[in-house]
């Protein structure tokens, strides 16, 4: 299982949020912590 | 996560939930659960895979996984649940977080 590296520069991303537009990781960068939250599934 | 939102809006937090749901059903559960933070759907496990999220347990259900990243981008914690219940609570999370950014502080006197 290929977690994630601590202290290493987390996976860059792209995904679209809920109204279609894409969000990056490093969007966040300079400007806010990120909790990624990986759920059990909801369905 | 929804109650204590605010706690990690004032640590300069952003929430993202991952999931690997379509579009529709994340929809559909956000707005009925009217949820204030961000959620990505990743049908594709593209990013599920990346964070190591294993795909294979699928079958059982996925484990719960957290992953704090700083405002430089780097991976400070993670969190791997060994079963469905295992999950950090909110307090532990905002905790790391408040650690987090009390050492962007320069002036720290080790």
């Amino acid at each position: 299982m290929s977690q994630v590296k601590l202290n290493t520069t987390a996976p860059e991303f792209e995904l679209d949020d809920l109204q279609g537009n894409p969000v990056k990781l490093s969007d966040y960068y300079g400007k806010k912590n990120v909790v990624l939250v990986f759920n059990r599934g909801f369905i | 996560m929804r109650r204590d939102y605010k706690l990690f809006k004032d640590r300069n937090s952003e929430i993202i939930a991952v999931g690997p749901e379509g579009p529709g059903q994340f929809k559909s559960y956000w707005q009925s659960n009217d949820l204030p933070f961000i959620g990505l759907p990743d049908p594709d496990y593209s990013v599920l895979k990346q964070y190591g999220q294993e795909v294979n347990l699928f079958k059982l259900g996925r484990l719960p996984a957290q992953v704090i990243i700083d405002r430089d981008g780097i991976a400070r914690y993670a969190h791997y649940g060994k079963s469905m219940s295992d999950i950090p609570s909110n307090v532990e999370l905002l905790e790391l977080l408040d650690l987090i950014n009390e050492s962007k502080l320069d002036a720290v006197a080790i």
